[in-house]
């Protein structure tokens, strides 16, 4: 079956993958991530260090990932996903196991990370941690009556028009929350009609979804809209920033904010696989531990590697050492039934 | 008869590129599209078969009706507004505008934006009409409005706006051609037979222009039923249109066959209307 | 022209910036008349049809059409229709709409049943009964000009405006619409105004014809004054051929003038003209070719010129010959029976050409080159 399976997505990527394959050569490394997650600081450091040329391509959600890749198999060396698209993409049969001897620091990271049940499975590791953070929500103070504390405010109609979510199946998980399931990744198909329900009777609310932390960005600087859920962080931190005369201020509603890690993945049969572990292992580093969380206000997985590039007041603000934190969030996982997640928040965006 | 087959080799040699670029890069993958929509998916893969099952799950469910209709009323929509302004303007610049110089200055300036970015033309209209836009900032410095509107952008509006800008230079060249073409004699003639310049127009120039407006009307179409930038750029949460759910479906949703069906019923939609505009345009053909 | 005419220009010139297409022109047609401007392309023949259609505004004076001012009228104001030069049918009707077309508007505005008995009768007028419901890309020259015709003259218009309605035909064909076009004009009754640069059109179908000549009017008369009694050498040229001969007036002896060619030779002239010549006055002569007849040379004939015959071409009816003056000037050309000159006569044989003192005709050598 695997074998059908491989060779119905390669016969269909076969035009693009040829190409590609010839031009792929040893000491380069191409790298699918997030935007933001291959800025030029610790990247050319790495390059310099290791001999390999690093071609990074950008994602706007972690459903691109699969996308990416059944597009074009041989493209990519690393992909980063986020934690709840991991198991995903090793039963499509995406990605390879890792051998962690090969991943220098690996014993670092938090075991609460790289013990995780998703990470490790069939006796297998697949992904190394990489980074973690939060969703939280962003507002406008000068903009809104009253200090907001809950979800709500992403349904307040008095906020018509102001109002933008990530254009991501998260946008079910924070109306679940919202409309108070606590099996968000679990939903029966009664919630998750009562979820979409909910998210069609937003729509009027919503300028805009975004797609990516640029385009919130320059929503919120643009005045497009007040609140939004966001990267914590990161685009408060941006727009701020841009001195544009007013501020946005970051929030944790009461309901709990969510919480994220990215993780690096090989991919499979990558001829690069030389490169692969030497960048994983720089990433486990002071430099590429600390060069990532300066880059995006991100946490860093790995407390050994950041003791001496962080002074204590970062560290305290970047939780390390206190992994403690994860409890206080909704960590994502991949939902039992992710394509009909999916196919409900098509369905929402679809919707008149 | 015979002069041909004697000079087929060469002929064959002659067109064998690009008969075999248009099989390897055409036909065959139109073939593989069609094949695909009868797959089955089981997340996160497809496998081979052959079931009507992607087309029934479009029918039945009203999210790809919704967005087909939508795409529809917006390509319709912009195909009159790019008429309703392309059509002035090539009458003004082939009928008004004496100097061929001039004429022809003014019409490449229509056809310049053509060169420039896509993606940039249509960024140019989120900058424009925004809330911190240029049109709210001359509002407001006006007196017209005392606050910003945020009525202009992120919605279905400033998609219809984007394409037409963008489009409207495919409407105006075929009936540029086309007017250029009509001999001023026959103007004359009509004026001459007593009939004044609003009756010329619609008894002699806008019959006589109609091959350009089916050709113009149907780029225009064409071209905006498949956008999937504007929805993304300046559409609002309503904005998705067909092309955004071919995206989502062979992106996000990982879902080749269902994407497969959608884009073989919107392939099939296209060249219905395109073989009723060739129908159309032959009808209304004339020898000048 | 005692009645008031029909058409009358008054002043008219246009211009095009620097350049006059046409100078101040009067120009008065009557009512019925079949008249012609003639001249070469560049003229002023087509920019007074059109400024008189209306297709063209007046840089300077007044003009009248029945009386009416209509300088600044636009054509569709004007009682005139007109007969394109490349008929300018409009392609996307039938026959019958095309013809009907100048019926169903405002200013024409006619019944249903009238208009198409209206253009029944054009059709049958013109000789196309049957060909209604063609459209014209299914027609050939003729039955479009025919349908051009046709709808120029269903409006009944007081003035028919024909811009070389014949120029796209060949020759047979012409042929034919010229009786065709004196019929119409007779049956209509109406005037007609045509442009042409085909001066045996001009001559088979004017009652006057209005030579023109570089914005301006060279001379107006009947074909057969224009003919006889040509004002200038170029009119002279231009209706018919003529030889024309660099002289000077030697005196009178009665009735006739002598005048001496450049090459010592004499030729005298009785045409009323002459009597203005001068005595010791540079003059032009002309000659033309059909009025020369041979003369045996040395037989000392009256008023003759000896020549060498440089070329003998055969024209079917007459012969054509081309004849170097003994003594020098320019050469000539004569037209001769093909019975008058022997066989033996061809290029380098001595040859007198002999002209009647009537058909020399005196030109000041100051009246237009």
């Amino acid at each position: 079956m695997s074998i059908v399976r491989r060779s119905a997505i390669l016969a269909l990527a076969a035009a693009s993958l040829l190409p590609q394959a010839l031009a792929a050569r040893a000491a380069e490394l191409n790298y699918l991530t997030w935007e933001g997650y291959a800025v030029d600081g610790f990247i050319s450091k790495f390059e310099a260090a290791s001999g390999c040329k690093v071609t990074a391509s950008y994602v706007g959600s972690n459903d691109d990932f699969a996308a990416k890749l059944a597009a074009g198999g041989g493209v990519y060396d690393v992909i980063t996903p986020s934690l709840d698209t991991v198991p995903m993409l090793r039963l499509a049969g995406f990605v390879a196991p890792i051998d962690t001897a090969k991943v220098e620091g690996f014993d670092g990271i938090y075991p609460e990370f790289s013990k995780e049940s998703d990470v490790v499975a069939d006796g297998e590791t697949w992904a190394v941690p990489l980074i973690w953070g939060s969703v939280s929500l962003i507002y406008r103070p000068d903009k809104l009556a009253a200090t907001p504390d809950s979800i709500s405010v992403l349904f307040d109609p008095a906020l018509k028009g102001k109002i933008s979510l990530w254009d991501d199946k998260s946008a079910l998980y924070w109306t679940a929350r919202y409309l108070g399931y606590d099996n968000v990744f679990d939903l029966t198909d009664e919630q998750l009609e009562a979820v979409k329900a909910k998210l069609i009777e937003q729509k009027p609310l919503i300028r805009k979804y975004w797609a990516s932390a640029g385009e919130l960005t320059e929503l919120m600087a643009n005045q497009e809209v007040y609140v939004s859920n966001a990267w914590t962080g990161l685009t408060s931190k941006d727009v701020n920033n841009l001195k544009k005369g007013f501020e946005v201020v970051e929030f944790t509603p009461k309901e709990k904010a969510e919480g994220w890690m990215d993780s690096m993945m090989l991919v499979k049969d990558s001829p690069n696989e030389d490169c692969a572990y030497k960048f994983m292992s720089f990433m486990q580093s002071a430099d590429g531990q600390c060069g990532l969380a300066e880059a995006t206000g991100y946490f860093p997985v790995n407390p050994k590697a950041v003791q001496g590039c962080m002074s204590d007041a970062l560290k305290k603000e970047r939780q390390v050492d206190n992994v403690e934190f994860v409890k206080s969030l909704v960590m994502w996982q991949q939902p039992a039934r992710l394509d009909k997640y999916l196919e409900t928040w098509n369905a929402v965006k679809a919707a008149p | 008869m015979t002069l041909t087959r004697r000079t087929f080799p060469g002929f064959a040699a002659l067109f064998s590129l690009p008969l075999a670029w248009v099989l390897l890069l055409m036909v065959v993958p139109y073939a593989i599209m069609v094949a695909v929509g009868f797959w089955t998916r089981q997340f996160p893969l497809f496998y081979p078969d052959f079931q009507f099952g992607n087309y029934a799950q479009i029918l039945a469910d009203p999210q790809y009706t919704t967005v087909i209709l939508r795409t529809l009323k917006i390509a319709a929509l912009v195909t009159v507004c790019a008429l309703l302004l392309g059509y002035p303007l090539a009458y003004f610049l082939v009928f008004t505008i004496r100097s061929q110089k001039v004429r022809n200055l003014l019409y490449m300036s229509v056809i310049v934006p053509l060169w420039v970015s896509y993606l940039l033309r249509a960024y140019t209209w989120k900058i424009i009409l925004g809330t911190d836009g240029a049109l709210n900032s001359l509002l407001v410095s006006t007196g017209l409005v005392s606050a910003p509107l945020d009525i202009f952008l992120y919605n279905q509006t400033a998609m219809v706006v984007t394409l037409v800008y963008i489009f409207v230079p495919f409407m105006v060249m075929p009936l540029f051609t086309v007017l250029d073409n009509i001999p001023r004699r026959l103007l004359e003639a009509s004026e001459d037979l007593g009939v004044g310049p609003f009756m010329t127009f619609w008894k002699v120039i806008f019959p006589l222009s109609l091959g350009g407006v089916v050709a113009g009307a149907t780029m225009t179409f064409c071209l905006s039923f498949g956008d999937f930038v504007a929805p993304v750029l300046v559409g609002g949460p309503d904005g998705t249109m067909v092309a955004n759910l071919l995206q989502t479906q062979f992106g996000a949703a990982l879902n080749w066959p269902l994407g497969s069906a959608l884009a073989t019923l919107v392939l099939a939609l296209v060249l219905i209307l395109l073989q009723l505009s060739s129908r159309l345009d032959r009808a209304g053909r004339i020898d000048l | 022209m005692t009645s008031s005419p029909i058409v009358a220009l008054d002043g008219v010139a246009k211009r095009y910036g620097a350049f006059v297409a046409l100078h101040e022109t009067d120009l008065a047609i009557a009512e019925g008349e079949f008249v012609t401007l003639l001249g070469p392309s560049g003229c002023g023949k087509t920019t007074t049809l059109r400024l008189i259609g209306g297709f063209e505004q007046a840089s300077d004076g007044r003009i009248a059409i029945a009386g009416q001012d209509v300088t600044e009228s636009p054509p569709y104001r004007r009682p005139v229709n007109t007969v394109f030069q490349d008929y300018a049918l409009f392609p996307h009707m039938s026959v019958a709409e095309n013809i009907g077309y100048g019926l169903s508007v405002r200013s024409g505005r006619l019944e249903k049943t009238e208009r198409r008995r209206r253009v029944a009768e054009a059709l049958a007028l013109v000789g196309l009964e049957g060909m209604a419901d063609r459209r014209p890309g299914a027609l050939s020259g003729g039955q479009r000009q025919r349908v051009a015709m046709a709808r120029a003259v269903v409006r009944r218009p007081r003035v028919l405006l024909l811009d070389e309605p014949l120029s796209a035909l060949d020759v047979k064909l012409r042929e034919g619409m010229q009786v065709e076009l004196k019929r119409l004009h007779r049956e209509l009754g109406i005037t007609f105004l045509m442009v042409t640069h085909d001066q045996t059109e001009a001559l088979a179908l004017s009652d006057r014809i209005v030579v023109m000549r570089e914005g301006r009017i060279a001379q107006i008369g009947s074909p057969t004054d224009l003919y006889d009694h040509p004002a200038t050498p170029y009119v002279a040229d231009f209706i018919g051929a003529a030889n024309l001969l660099e002289a000077e007036a030697l005196g009178r002896e009665g009735d006739v003038c002598a005048f001496r060619l450049v090459n010592g030779a004499t030729l005298r002239s009785r045409r009323r003209e002459a009597a203005g010549a001068t005595t010791g006055s540079r003059v032009t002569l002309g000659v033309r070719p059909e009025r020369m007849m041979a003369a045996r040379p040395e037989t000392g004939a009256a008023n003759a010129l000896d020549c060498i015959v440089m070329e003998r071409l055969f024209h079917g009816d007459c012969l054509r010959i081309e004849l170097a003056p003994e003594g020098g000037g320019k050469p000539l050309f004569a037209e001769l029976a093909r019975t008058a000159l022997p066989a033996t006569v061809s290029a380098g044989s001595r040859l007198a050409v002999h002209i009647d003192p009537d058909d020399v005709m005196v030109f000041d050598a100051g009246g237009g080159k």
